[in-house]
């Protein structure tokens, strides 16, 4: 069978019920979706298919033929980062990076389908996606920024919620 | 049915690095032909940001900009020792190893250039890449100009070792503890609010505001201390309500087995937070630095825990405060008796804590 993974026709020659986080990861070298809890408990593993955000882990390759996959590597290049990645860039929103795919693949799933920048909804949004370093914070705050785009990845995002004294 | 709302408070004092110390860390720097700077450090960065920082440290210390350093820590045999990343000990430790490598690279740079220049080395300083005699800013040479003339003309190389190690400080009498030499390097102080809402009919805590401060010595990169402060907290709030390995009801058996049935906090549990950063420099930390790894998960289930008091009067002896526990105790304080609450007996050395310590500078915040 075949599926689109960014853009790109490949052909799959796992069977059917093979996981689709396993055909990327271990068929297609596709490496940004995380096994994680691999029983989709975490999140880390999901890429958008034909747009919405699913759990790889979950997803059996054969009930997606000729689906078109997005996984981070689809969003943005280093050189060339979708507004999200930007925002988590500035945002300092990854720690030990291992949620952070899932979160920026939710993240874009929830603005592309015209979600707001309310901390409670995007919160909603994302509740599905376990972090066990940054505490949240930086990633909601990244996401409610995200919309604006034109980030200057040169500096880091001062924290509204910080105070420093010396 | 009703919603108690209370505020608790808990600090804590966290010594930077193992407990008795003896935990060595080691790096080693070399100069390519380029000026460009290889650091190889055993020192794993687990997402606590480690990397960054002592990459930070090397580049501000010889005095080049931070991407010409390369941090090589991919290799645990290749490289010097480090005891690890624990005990928040990856910048105050492993830092100051890389920091005394950086100063002897920093020397033979300068000793290299003041040979090329014809200047005496205590009068040349190195700022942004370039070495540069002091008060006269035009007289200058790259460092990438120094490394090659050390490369192709000296034929040598531009390399500096550090190491830190505090000596382990052994029992010499097992009766007391007491120890041989100072048991730790450095002192942090940190302290938690907590608010609370309590539900008397479902015994549900909801923590609604953390505020924290966190005494670090020196914020070397603010951001990534941000990120240890607000994940701790979560982590914090996760063994205060939330969290639990063991025992199960009734038994062993019914444990969770995935994380639907083991509750670690969503995005959904996020308090309001606050963040308080105090820079209360060490003596002995990379510019100043202490610890703010460990230390940042410690005091949010006692602040919890007397925010819980605060709403309903109960004190909850176990961790996690679940509603089952909360119940317990408020059925256990209506029927006369209840928990009472039993702390350790804490020893407090204040002439080790004030010497390690040594200003008694207090700082005020309004958030």
């Amino acid at each position: 069978m075949n599926i689109v993974v960014n853009g790109n026709n490949r052909t799959v020659e796992s069977p059917p019920l093979t996981p689709l986080l396993h055909v990327l990861r271990e068929e297609l070298d596709v490496l940004s979706p995380k096994a994680g809890c691999e029983n989709g408990g975490c999140g880390a593993c999901t890429v958008l298919v034909d747009g919405t955000p699913r759990r790889s882990c979950l997803t059996a390759v054969g009930s997606v033929p000729d689906a078109q996959v997005t996984t981070v590597e689809g969003l943005g290049a280093p050189e060339s980062m979708s507004d999200v990645q930007q925002a988590f860039v500035h945002y300092c929103a990854a720690q030990c990076g291992f949620c952070t795919p899932g979160m920026i693949i939710a993240a874009t799933a929830y603005l592309e389908g015209g979600g707001s920048a309310d901390r409670a909804e995007i919160s909603e949004a994302l509740a599905g996606h376990v972090c066990r370093c940054t505490g949240y914070l930086k990633i909601l705050d990244a996401v409610a920024a995200a919309r604006d785009g034109g980030f200057d990845l040169s500096t880091t995002a001062e924290s509204p919620h910080t105070t420093v004294l010396t | 049915m009703a919603i108690h709302t209370g505020r608790g408070i808990a600090s804590i004092e966290y010594p930077t690095g193992m407990n008795q110390n003896g935990d060595p860390s080691q790096a080693w720097i070399k100069v390519k032909p380029d000026g460009r700077v290889d650091v190889f450090s055993g020192t794993s960065d687990i997402g606590n940001g480690s990397k960054t920082i002592q990459t930070q440290i090397v580049a501000d210390t010889i005095g080049v900009p931070y991407d010409w350093v390369t941090y090589d820590n991919s290799n645990t045999d290749s490289s010097p020792v480090c005891t690890g990343t624990f005990a928040s000990r990856a910048t105050f430790v492993a830092g100051k190893a890389v920091l005394k490598a950086a100063q002897r690279v920093r020397e033979r740079i300068l000793e290299v250039a003041g040979q090329e220049m014809e200047i005496s080395p205590e009068d040349l300083e190195i700022d942004d890449g370039e070495v540069m005699a002091k008060g006269a800013p035009t007289k200058k040479l790259s460092v990438g100009d120094v490394a090659a003339a050390a490369t192709w003309g000296h034929g040598e190389l531009i390399t500096g070792t550090g190491a830190q190690l505090n000596p382990y400080a052994a029992i010499s009498d097992p009766t007391t503890g007491e120890v041989d030499g100072v048991p730790h390097a450095a002192i942090s102080y940190a302290a938690c609010a907590a608010e609370v809402e309590v539900n008397d009919e479902t015994g549900e805590v909801r923590v609604v505001n953390l505020t924290q401060a966190y005494d670090v010595g020196k914020a070397i990169n603010p951001a990534l201390v941000e990120g240890q402060i607000e994940g701790g907290a979560i982590m914090g709030l996760g063994l205060g309500v939330l969290e639990d390995s063991y025992p199960y009801y009734p038994s062993a058996e019914h444990r969770g087995a995935d994380f639907g049935s083991y509750y670690n906090p969503s995005s959904a549990d996020l308090p309001e937070l606050h963040n308080i950063i105090i820079e209360n420099p060490s003596a002995d930390g990379p510019y100043g630095a202490k610890g703010i790894g460990e230390m940042s998960n410690n005091a949010q289930p006692a602040a919890i825990a007397t925010a819980v008091y605060d709403a309903v009067g109960v004190w909850v002896t176990e961790l996690p405060i679940t509603p089952e526990r909360v119940l317990r105790a408020l059925d256990a304080r209506d029927a006369g008796g209840g928990p009472r609450r039993e702390g350790k007996h804490v020893i407090f050395d204040e002439e080790l804590s004030i010497n390690t310590v040594g200003t008694g500078k207090t700082w005020t915040a309004e958030v």
